[in-house]
């Protein structure tokens, strides 16, 4: 899962990339409303968390520019103004639901869990394949009973996965959505990850659909 | 009495305007009264002129012939004993006592102006005042005339004052008469022309007042063309005083942003942390969160109570406020009535969108899964048409004793809901701002109805 924050407060900032990348997602940063605008419209994030504040551009200015491209990745505002006008205003825009400051980042993190599992189609906050739960809330994967340690890209690629469970994922896409931009990107990195995953969830937990992808297949399907 | 300086403008022009009146026609009746005098005067002179002149052609003819008569005017008046109207001739430079009179000036005789010390006048006659023989005042012509040898003369006529006087009273009377009905009219029509003149400005003030009471939003209307510039300056006025509101609510926003972003902060830095300072600075900015709600809101109250005149369609801004808690409220099935064609609101739409969505959050928060939303026209006291917004859940309901307290400012009734605990209290305030009204009564679904009455159209 890959996420934008957009907050032009550094301390802010760094605090909202710390804690969700601690939380397993791979995190980009934007601290004006110009840098947001541009990788809103160029990145494939599953959600972005986005300040109203903001200088160069309006954060509800670039939230309609994301959906006037066509952009529907889910986005969660932040805002100091808690008046219902801010709120109407924000979610004519686009926005999928909001956070007032001061807020805790515990707050934050809930409802990107949940606005990022809405927006695959899942109700709950533990995604179940077979033997294999992925809690999203604590980040923890449990195969049989038993708990699973797994690295934070290798936790990445297995939640991607199967918030997309039963659709076919292609390379390019896992490679997007598995690294923040600065990171130097490598697709055969992809087939390490997934069998290291192999490796410690049983083999027949990922699919190889040769020519396309990687698929985890719902559970009976 | 006030000092003159905070008289009205109407009674310093009906006060300088009478004061001129009564200068002016006292000076004038004044005036023509003497003149009148003047003139009465001089043609009484003129009559008893033509009998003095006939007394001094009767005395140069016949000189000191004791039996010729002189003075037959064929007037009756010289011969009633006591008439007021004599004549009389002196001889002056005889020792011999001769005089001739009038025979209604009987054994009296007239005074001589000569001895009284009355200056001569052009011709060598003298004209003027004495006491008469009958105690009356009399207007005395005299002359002195020389006929030859013949002797000195000294021709008197004298007449009583007293037809003159009358005549002069009757026309004082008069003119006293018609100056006082004059000045009567003429204040009477200063009056009506201060009152007339000064109209506009009433008219002004009684805009000024519909626009502070909030019933126009600006001073409409014609105004005479001395007046119409205060006009537009009021109106500048009073749109330069939305803008300093418009401000003051801007200031109020970006303050609750610099605020609150270094609250999160502060907030988050302490996190998961523990130990004393950790905790305390968790108590704290608890604490400063909810003071910079608390005055936020405050100051945002205070805005709107400076604003004047503004009117909101309720249908687009409840339309925007139901797809907000569509979104925000997914599990929640709300429903909107179909609003009345073209109902107003009037007041500012930010107000109107923080009442009506702190009662649909509040709904939403305890419904079970049903709220409803329905607005309808009601009329309202003098003539005037209130909203009425019903907002019904079927939630848990609150028992009767505690509706009356949720209302009150600041008061959270269950600290284990989100949200400030403010919601309900912010639009009492509000509404009693606007003259409104909310009150909680039960809902036919169940549980709670939030009833708002506001001002509208």
């Amino acid at each position: 899962m890959r996420l934008l924050v957009v907050e032009d407060d550094k301390d802010l900032n760094r605090q909202l990339v710390t804690a969700l990348t601690q939380a397993g997602y791979a995190v980009d940063r934007a601290f004006d409303g110009e840098e947001a605008a541009f990788l809103g419209e160029t990145e494939p994030y599953d959600a972005v968390v986005l300040d109203i504040g903001l200088p160069k551009k309006d954060g509800v200015a670039v939230l309609e520019a994301w959906r006037k491209a066509g952009k529907t990745m889910p986005v969660l505002i932040l805002t100091a103004r808690d008046t219902w006008s801010e709120k109407v205003r924000g979610f004519d825009a686009g926005a999928d639901d909001y956070v007032t400051k001061p807020f805790h980042l515990e707050e934050v993190l809930a409802r990107l869990r949940a606005l990022v599992r809405r927006a695959t189609g899942h109700a709950s906050a533990e995604l179940v394949c077979g033997p294999v739960r992925l809690d999203t809330k604590a980040s923890r994967v449990v195969v049989d009973g038993a708990a699973i340690k797994l690295t934070s890209h290798e936790y990445r690629l297995l939640a991607y996965l199967m918030h997309h469970m039963g659709r076919v994922v292609s390379r390019t896409e896992i490679v997007e959505h598995l690294y923040d931009q600065d990171f130097d990107r490598d697709s055969n990195t992809v087939e390490v990850f997934v069998g290291r995953l192999r490796k410690k969830l049983g083999a027949d937990v990922i699919q190889t659909v040769r020519g396309l992808g990687y698929l985890i297949a719902p559970p009976g399907g | 009495m006030p000092p003159f300086s905070q008289r009205s403008i109407a009674s310093r022009l009906f006060l300088s305007a009478a004061l001129w009146i009564l200068l002016i026609l006292t000076t004038a009746g004044v005036l023509l009264t003497a003149y009148f005098r003047t003139t009465t005067e001089h043609a009484f002179d003129e009559r008893l002129g033509v009998y003095l002149r006939s007394l001094v052609s009767d005395v140069a003819a016949s000189g000191d012939d004791p039996k010729s008569e002189p003075g037959e005017f064929g007037d009756p008046q010289f011969d009633l004993v006591m008439s007021g109207w004599y004549w009389q001739i002196t001889r002056l430079d005889s020792d011999v006592k001769n005089i001739r009179a009038s025979r209604s000036l009987f054994a009296a005789r007239l005074p001589k102006l000569q001895d009284l010390g009355v200056a001569q006048g052009v011709g060598g006659a003298r004209s003027g005042y004495a006491q008469g023989p009958d105690g009356r005042t009399l207007r005395i012509l005299e002359r002195q005339i020389s006929v030859g040898d013949s002797g000195l003369y000294l021709v008197q006529v004298a007449a009583s004052t007293e037809e003159m006087e009358t005549q002069i009273a009757r026309f004082e009377l008069a003119l006293g008469v018609t100056f006082v009905a004059l000045a009567a009219g003429l204040l009477a029509s200063v009056a009506f022309q201060v009152g007339f003149g000064l109209r506009p400005l009433r008219q002004l003030q009684m805009a000024v007042g519909a626009v502070r009471r909030g019933e126009a939003d600006r001073i409409a209307g014609e105004y005479p063309e001395d007046v119409a510039p205060l006009a537009d300056e009021l109106n500048l006025l009073i749109s330069a005083n939305r803008d300093v509101v418009e401000r003051a609510r801007t200031q109020v926003g970006n303050l609750a942003h610099a605020l609150k972003t270094p609250l999160s902060v502060i907030v988050n830095e302490a996190g998961e942390a523990q130990g004393p300072l950790a905790d305390k600075v968790r108590e704290q900015t608890a604490i400063m969160r909810d003071q910079v709600a608390w005055y936020l809101d405050r100051a945002r109250a205070a805005a709107r109570a400076g604003a004047i005149g503004a009117a909101t369609e309720v249908a687009p801004a409840l339309g925007g406020l139901m797809r907000t808690f569509a979104k925000i409220h997914r599990d929640k099935t709300i429903e909107a009535a179909p609003v009345p064609e073209g109902a107003r609101f009037l007041g500012e739409k930010q107000d109107f969108e923080e009442m009506v969505g702190n009662l649909l959050d509040n709904a939403c928060k305890w419904a079970t899964r049903d709220v409803q939303i329905a607005v309808a026209r009601a009329p309202a006291a003098a003539g005037r048409q209130a909203l009425d917004i019903v907002i019904d859940d079927d939630g848990p309901g609150l028992p009767e004793h505690l509706r009356a307290e949720a209302v009150r400012r600041g008061r959270r009734l269950d600290e284990t809901k989100p949200g400030s605990g403010l919601g309900l209290s912010i639009v009492t305030d509000l509404a009693a701002a606007y003259g409104g009204a909310l009150t909680l009564e039960k809902s036919p679904l169940g549980g709670l109805r939030a009833h708002l009455r506001l001002p509208g159209a």
